[in-house]
């Protein structure tokens, strides 16, 4: 159970950083024994790429929380169309590219995205937040 | 182009359809947005509650569009 707004943004920084061992873990086991080493390469893209973005949303949301509340959208939505665009040119660059097995890279990407979701989900329904933040 | 094939085109499909994939989740976002707003308008002592589920439904929609642009990875 979280406390504050503090405590459940630490414990989905947590949970962000396991899910992307996990995927780094179980996907590169399951991409060697199915696609061989471009299965490994492809997991690892994707696990890093989804702690990269777990991890700034979590801290854009943190640090925008101590700004005005313009200051804090300007943060959190610029925070996000940048990852939207930087996935965009980072999946423009490995199409086609020999060294990543295109089916394991997407079932990756569609584990870290729907894991994403759990966590958030998770945290949200199991927080006792207050309607005026604190 | 000869004087028979008047329409061709050239490029990827795989674009056209990361533009359908789009506007599913365009549509999705815009109606949970519009209506918190409308929501917060009503009862303002709920707009803390209102938010927090607002975000969580953007994420759930969002998704469908992140699934969408990795999709030329098994359908290329």
């Amino acid at each position: 159970m979280q406390r504050n707004s503090a405590d459940l943004f630490n414990a989905a920084l947590r949970l962000s950083i396991l899910l992307a061992v996990l995927i780094a873990l179980v996907g590169s086991l399951l991409g060697f024994l199915i696609y061989g080493l471009a299965g490994v390469f492809s997991s690892l893209i994707a696990a890093a790429v989804s702690a990269s973005f777990g991890v700034l949303t979590i801290l854009s949301i943190r640090f925008g929380s101590k700004l005005p509340l313009n200051g804090f959208y300007g943060l959190v939505l610029g925070g996000w169309l940048l990852k939207i665009l930087l996935f965009a040119v980072l999946l423009g660059s490995l199409q086609g590219a020999e060294f990543i097995s295109g089916p394991m890279f997407f079932f990756a990407v569609v584990a870290s995205v729907l894991g994403g979701l759990s966590i958030d989900s998770y945290l949200v329904l199991s927080s006792k937040l207050p309607a005026v933040e604190n | 182009m000869d004087a028979v094939n008047i329409a061709e085109l050239s490029g990827n499909i795989a674009v056209v359809g990361y533009g359908l994939a789009a506007i599913g989740p365009g549509i999705g976002v815009g109606l949970v947005v519009s209506k918190t707003i409308e929501s917060i308008a009503r009862q303002p002592e709920l707009a803390g509650r209102l938010q927090v589920t607002m975000w969580l439904g953007i994420a759930f929609t969002e998704a469908l569009a992140l699934i969408g642009l990795a999709t030329p990875f098994i359908f290329a």
